[in-house]
């Protein structure tokens, strides 16, 4: 069984094993030549927390955009693959072409054929998602960004989040092949599912936990750049008292023309000047962890949900 | 050996046409006591017909004695046809002159003394005799 | 005489409506059976159901030892040589006579290293029949394993399936609408007709105990009276009925032994007659 599964999977897993290599090595890549250029340009000190090494991070963010632009983009599209050609075609796959009524009259059960191809494909998506996260955390720092909680690009991209999304994108699309029985609409149910449940989790991080609070004086961001904002910030006025909106009245407020955003930064000096600080609500990168395993968890119990579904609908045996 | 072949359209059923073929070469002494008749398997290989065919065929063979059955070995024949049923052969032959001449008589031609030959054929074999 | 397979009471419902109802037979060990019925009768689905591909919806299924089976578009999977699909076969199956699989497929012309996609139908057809020979099973299910295939393919692998249960003794139940195929190959049949089990028997003994009558219009409703008329049809001043059991013999009528071919289509033809063995017959 494990052979057949090897066999007849051969295909995604080299091409996945093939695509993470190259993956791998474009980082490698960028990350030597990064080396190298920080070496020869950045200023003594750096990386650090101090402004000069703003600059040259910045510097290094265009040099290598288009390396960056991938972290936009790769956190929906590699589930989506994962689960458009794993789990897609498992089941639908042998719908389509018949061979079920081959696989299934033979002496291994059909329970048992599901159950060993579910488990060896869901543990190998799952290495190859932390082997892909691996290589991210080792490749970020080089760029001297700190930002592997308040970017959720690249947060998709590091700890065992990777892993959690394509388990869940292999047995989404097990189940859409279960239930529809023809490759492409379930490939296409598959990709819908992934990007709802982005959104949707998108949407739900903000409750992982309950939000920090910070009073600021004289800006309105937090120190901490990798912060997750939660909601829009509130004034706090000099009693303490936290604004439903901005104080009117108190400081003249004018709208900004076009990209400039100097008299809203004049009108916040203004009010700071008067003794009015800002409320941001926040997660801190300390929750990194926190926030990655209760991700990985609810992708993990709907992975458990959506396997359940598919062995369900396959053993109810109606072909 | 003998070679067995299959007459379709003939609505005599198979295992009947492969007792008959037996019963022929026996008569005619192309298979003699001690020859082995062909496995069932090399029969089915030539005729694609249901191996039940052929061992149905080769019991009643085997229930007139004319062959026998060695586990493991083959099906070989026991004994020949012919001889002393000749002298029947020649008291049925000269009956059936009678009647030939007897219904030409009465007006029958070929075909209706054909017809009434095969009719009376069906009934007797139909009814077990013989 | 054993049973290899049995089927009490068989009901399948498909949405709405049953494709098979209240189906009931019982086939003895060793026999090659055939199933016949116009498209849509529910052959395909009572051989899915004996495969174990569907769960019966009502009734039983009891199966003397191991089912194989060979769907209707003897799959195989493209990507895989020949040899692979032995391997497959090998590794799913633990009993499995691969010398067997191999030597036949050698004998057959059929190279191991070629795709499976790449083989004429006929051959396809072979390598499906011999993953389903391999594991030795005890009930071999075959469904329309001759159709879409060329006559000298249709003949050869009739061969192949004779000579193999020749070899070892196998029950066999394949269907087909070809009926003429079957006539020198089974020697038990079934009809199934609207989702019903109208025929299940030995075929010799089907034929001998149907006889086709030809006779006097006039004559035929004293006769339809006296004997169980399958089937009826006038023509002008003759009538033509097929009868089960032997009526008291009248000259008048001219009778013949039933062909296959006629006592299927009058059976067809006739969907409230039926033609079944007690089921405890076929135990004795």
């Amino acid at each position: 069984m494990i052979w057949l599964t090897w066999r007849q999977h051969r295909a995604q897993l080299l091409v996945t094993a093939a695509l993470l290599a190259a993956f791998g090595l474009l980082l490698l890549g960028s990350a030597v030549e990064a080396r190298l250029y920080l070496a020869g340009h950045a200023p003594p000190g750096c990386p650090g927390p101090a402004p000069a090494c703003w600059d040259v991070a910045v510097a290094l963010a265009d040099r290598y955009d288009a390396v960056y632009t991938i972290f936009g983009w790769m956190p929906l599209v590699a589930p989506a693959l994962v689960g458009a050609f794993w789990g897609a075609p498992l089941l639908a796959r042998e719908y389509e072409r018949g061979t079920h009524r081959l696989a299934w009259t033979q002496s291994v059960s059909v329970r048992r054929w599901l159950m060993v191809k579910l488990a060896v494909l869901g543990a190998l998506v799952t290495v190859a998602g932390l082997a892909l996260a691996v290589m991210v955390s080792l490749w970020r720092p080089v760029f001297l960004r700190q930002d592997l909680f308040g970017n959720i690009g690249i947060f998709n991209m590091v700890g065992v989040a990777p892993a959690a999304w394509w388990l869940y994108a292999f047995m989404l699309g097990t189940a859409a092949g279960a239930l529809l029985r023809r490759t492409l609409p379930a490939m296409a149910l598959v990709v819908a599912g992934i990007s709802v449940t982005m959104f949707a989790l998108f949407s739900l991080s903000d409750h992982y936990a309950e939000p920090a609070r910070a009073v600021l004086s004289g800006t309105t961001m937090p120190d901490d750049s990798d912060a997750r904002l939660v909601g829009a910030g509130a004034w706090v006025d000099p009693a303490g008292r936290e604004l439903a909106a901005s104080p009117a009245g108190v400081c003249p407020r004018r709208p900004d023309a076009g990209q400039s955003n100097r008299n809203q930064e004049a009108y916040q000096r203004c009010l700071f000047g008067k003794g009015y600080r800002y409320a941001v609500y926040f997660h801190p990168p300390s929750r990194f962890w926190r926030f990655q395993w209760t991700e990985a968890a609810i992708l993990t119990a709907a992975s458990v949900v959506f396997a359940g579904l598919a062995v369900h609908r396959t053993l109810r045996r109606t072909v | 050996m003998i070679e067995f072949h299959l007459d379709r359209g003939s609505g005599v059923s198979t295992y009947l046409q492969l007792v008959h073929q037996v019963k022929q070469a026996l008569r005619l002494g192309t298979l003699r006591p001690g020859d082995q008749l062909p496995t069932a398997r090399e029969v089915v290989e030539s005729l694609a017909i249901n191996p039940n065919t052929v061992l149905k065929a080769y019991r009643e063979l085997e229930r007139e004695g004319l062959v026998a059955g060695k586990p493991g070995l083959g099906t070989f024949v026991q004994r020949s046809i012919g001889g002393a049923r000749l002298a029947d052969h020649a008291a049925l032959r000269r009956d059936l002159d009678g009647w030939v001449r007897r219904a030409h008589a009465a007006g029958l031609d070929r075909d209706d003394m054909e017809t009434l030959f095969a009719m009376a054929m069906v009934d007797c074999f139909r009814e077990g005799i013989a | 005489m054993t049973v290899t397979l049995r089927t009490t009471g068989l009901g399948v419902r498909y949405r709405r409506t049953w494709a098979l109802r209240d189906c009931s037979l019982a086939l003895p060990a060793g026999r090659i059976a055939a199933l016949v019925g116009p498209n849509g009768a529910g052959k395909t689905t009572l051989l899915h159901a004996i495969a174990g591909l569907i769960t019966p919806d009502a009734g039983s299924i009891g199966i003397t030892g191991q089912v194989a089976f060979m769907a209707q578009d003897k799959p195989l999977y493209d990507t895989f040589t020949v040899a692979e699909m032995l391997a497959f076969g090998r590794r799913l199956n633990p009993v499995w006579d691969d010398a067997y699989a191999t030597a036949r497929l050698a004998a057959l012309g059929i190279p191991p290293d070629r795709k499976t996609a790449k083989l004429s139908g006929g051959q396809q057809a072979q390598v499906a029949l011999a993953l389903a020979l391999a594991p030795r099973p005890d009930l071999l299910v075959l469904d329309e394993p001759l159709a879409n295939l060329d006559p000298l393919a249709r003949h050869n692998v009739m061969r192949s399936l004779m000579a193999e249960v020749a070899d070892h003794p196998t029950t066999v139940l394949l269907s087909s609408h070809v009926v003429a195929d079957l006539r020198d190959t089974c020697d038990w049949l079934i009809v199934l007709n609207g989702g019903r089990v109208q025929v299940s028997g030995d075929l010799d003994d089907l034929l001998a105990e149907h006889l086709v009558l030809t006779g006097p219009a006039g004559l035929a409703d004293g006769l339809a009276a006296r004997t169980r008329v399958v089937e009826a049809s006038r023509t002008g001043r003759q009538a033509r009925l097929l009868v089960r059991g032997a009526p008291v013999p009248d000259p008048r009528w001219n009778a013949r032994p039933a062909e296959l071919e006629e006592l299927v289509m009058a059976y067809l033809g006739s969907p409230d007659a039926a033609a079944l063995p007690a089921l405890s017959e076929v135990d004795a």
